[in-house]
């Protein structure tokens, strides 16, 4: 191999000039044909990076504007490809150790290296880099390939998963001539089957999405209660094939936190039917949600059961993908592939939750994840106080959406965007608050808006907003829209004005709450088929 | 009164004669389509009150024909109900801001199908083909 091949640009960070010439010497001593950009601190440093990539970094750790180990982190967050060689005046091995472990490429003490040494060192380090560069595409490039290959797998795998759908179907429904009892009976375990398979293709999916980042989630204000009653309602059936009990015990003061529905009520629905699984009958399920005292920004949400529990050296693995727990499991019970926990967990991660168990061999496993409480305060503040005092009167304006029922549900999502829209121009931007939207996405969507007003002088609000949304097309179906206001309480004057906001913020989640409650909120889930 | 007639668009033959049995059952009347080419082609000339559109198909893929469809003006109020195997994640916001009515990902509920059909086509009496 050649020596450093020609016009090797390379980036000097030293503030001592008798020792910069020094490197300049040794590298002509060694032959070196790098050319050599000298600057003495840091700052200078990343300017220069930021305008051109050397092919090395020879780095001096301690500079006017920059000690230690920071230096060299600071180099690398801003040109991770460009390889350090670090130049110090210390002797010290945990500091050389160190740099090496976070990436440096070599570690040479002053004075204590020959030309040829530093010529040989900076051709080593600049290949090494390559190396690891090349590394790293590979590891992009594979990743890509395995997420196109999935998703291109899971496309060809529908085409006749969905032929077999139909037919069994055309069957199962007498459309192809009749049918005896028997043969019904066939023909629902063969599409349980399909429903399966489909489950299966869906999580292949979505393990690769949340691999690669790309989980989407969309929050929204929602009741955690009503989501774990209807998860606990849509497993029962379920959970009674094997004669396990299956129940919910909510706190009665659990406030709105901010998550997307579909997503939670996926993770309660893999957790249930993770418990159903590895529960035998006779068994019992309890789902819960709590506050806890010592962290009032997070809901904790819990699925205990009395199951075989999780052994020792299963317990790392547990979330990992393709786990699958082997144990005393029925043969009406049915594997997936092992990636339900896997979703859950980065599910969970992306709604800035946590989610973790714990498990006594033969009593049972708790599967515990919290979620963020929706912070009403927070967004309050700002419009509600003037002038160093809350506002005198509000007035709560719920706004709910049924034409919805008749739109395609495609349409749905786009339809309530630009009510919401439409509902940011109808308010005064620094007195009221209108809030994003409650509940699941279904077939009827419910707004609500803090406006800094009294119950009168609403309705002028209310009869613009009704003008307004009657104008989007896919809403103006006769007066199935529906307004209607609710004052809050007025909060005394007492005590700091943060506490004055927690209060009024607390009274209005008790209203939109209370609003919700005994409603419909939820449609019904388009994740059924892991149920059957 | 003359029953509404809905165009199926698929390159799957065995696909298309399992939804035409299942929508004749409903009491609709089926035309059939499997290329994007003819798709275009027999809306003009059946006139169909809702058309349910494969993503996939060979001769002009389906946003092609959602896109001809809808510079047609005599077809540009008719519903486009998409149904393809395509992740919903990569196609469905595309395929609804091309012009379609809604989308299925297959293979789709049958009863959520038709319940979708059925208030996606306008009303009877206004269209009864003359």
């Amino acid at each position: 191999m050649t020596p450093t091949q020609p016009q090797t640009q390379v980036l000097l960070v030293e503030d001592n000039p008798g020792d910069a010439d020094l490197v300049r010497l040794r590298l002509v001593e060694g032959q070196s044909q790098a050319k050599v950009h000298c600057v003495n601190r840091l700052s200078d440093a990343l300017a220069s990076l930021a305008k051109e990539q050397p092919a090395l970094v020879l780095l001096d750790l301690n500079l006017p504007d920059s000690h230690g180990a920071e230096t060299f982190r600071k180099i690398m967050k801003q040109s991770p490809n460009v390889p350090i060689v670090v130049l110090s005046g210390q002797d010290d091995e945990a500091l050389a150790i160190n740099a090496v472990h976070n990436g440096v490429q070599d570690y040479l003490v002053k004075g204590g290296f020959s030309g040829k040494q530093l010529e040989r060192a900076i051709r080593y380090a600049v290949e090494r880099q390559a190396l690891l560069s090349a590394l790293e595409n590979t590891r992009k490039e594979q990743l890509e390939f395995k997420n196109r290959l999935l998703s291109h797998v899971s496309h060809e795998l529908r085409t006749p998963l969905t032929c077999i759908h139909q037919y069994i179907s055309l069957i199962a429904d007498g459309l192809s001539g009749p049918t005896t009892v028997d043969q019904r009976d066939h023909l629902k375990i063969a599409m349980q089957g399909v429903s399966q398979l489909q489950a299966m293709i869906r999580d292949l999916l979505e393990a690769s999405r949340a691999e690669a980042g790309k989980l989407r989630v969309e929050p929204r204000c929602i009741n955690l209660g009503d989501l774990v009653q209807q998860a606990v309602a849509m497993m029962r059936p379920a959970a009674l094939r094997k004669a396990i009990g299956l129940g919910a015990g909510i706190d009665a003061d659990i406030p709105l936190v901010f998550a997307d529905p579909d997503r939670v009520l996926e993770v309660l629905i893999n957790l249930i039917d993770n418990a159903i699984k590895f529960t035998p009958p006779d068994g019992s399920i309890l789902v819960n949600a709590r506050m806890v005292e010592t962290d009032p920004e997070t809901v904790y949400v819990s699925v205990s059961d009395t199951g075989c529990g999780i052994t020792p050296d299963a317990r790392p693995l547990i979330f990992e993908r393709l786990y699958q727990q082997p144990g005393p499991v029925d043969s009406t019970v049915r594997m997936g592939l092992g990636l339900g926990l896997f979703i859950s967990r980065e599910l969970i991660r992306i709604q800035n939750g946590r989610i973790w168990f714990s498990s006594e061999p033969a009593l049972g496993s708790i599967f515990t994840f919290t979620l963020p409480v929706y912070s009403l305060a927070k967004l309050l503040a700002p419009v509600v106080i003037h002038q160093e005092k809350i506002r005198p009167s509000f007035v709560l304006i719920r706004v709910e959406l049924t034409p919805l029922a008749t739109t395609p549900r495609g349409k749905r999502k786009e339809v309530a965007l630009q009510c919401l829209e439409t509902l940011r121009r109808c308010v005064f931007q620094d007195k009221d608050l209108v809030l994003p939207p409650m509940g699941a996405t279904g077939s009827a969507e419910t707004f609500f808006v803090v406006a800094s007003t009294d119950l009168e002088r609403s309705t002028v609000m209310i009869t613009r907003i009704r003008e307004q949304l009657e104008r989007i097309p896919g809403v103006n179906t006769k007066g199935a829209l529906n307004l209607s206001a609710s004052p809050i309480d007025p909060v005394p004057e007492a005590g700091p004005l943060t506490q004055q906001v927690q209060t009024l913020a607390a009274q209005v989640g008790a209203s939109i709450l209370q609003s919700m409650s005994g409603k419909q909120m939820y449609a019904k889930s388009k994740q059924t088929s892991d149920a059957n | 009164m003359p029953k509404q007639k809905i165009l199926v668009v698929d390159d799957d033959a065995n696909l298309v004669q399992a939804l035409r049995l299942r929508l004749l059952a409903n009491d609709f009347d089926i035309a059939v389509a499997c290329d994007g080419y003819a798709a275009v082609a027999t809306a003009q000339k059946e006139r169909p009150d809702l058309i349910i559109l494969d993503l996939g198909l060979p001769a002009g893929d389906g946003f092609v024909v959602l896109d001809r469809l809808r510079n047609r003006a005599n077809l540009v109020g008719v519903p486009v109900i998409v149904l393809s195997a395509r992740d919903p994640e990569t196609s469905e916001e595309r395929a609804l801001m091309a012009g379609a009515t809604a989308y299925f990902q297959k293979p789709a509920d049958n009863d959520e199908l038709l319940q979708v059909i059925r208030v996606s086509l306008p009303p009877t009496a206004q269209t009864a083909n003359a």
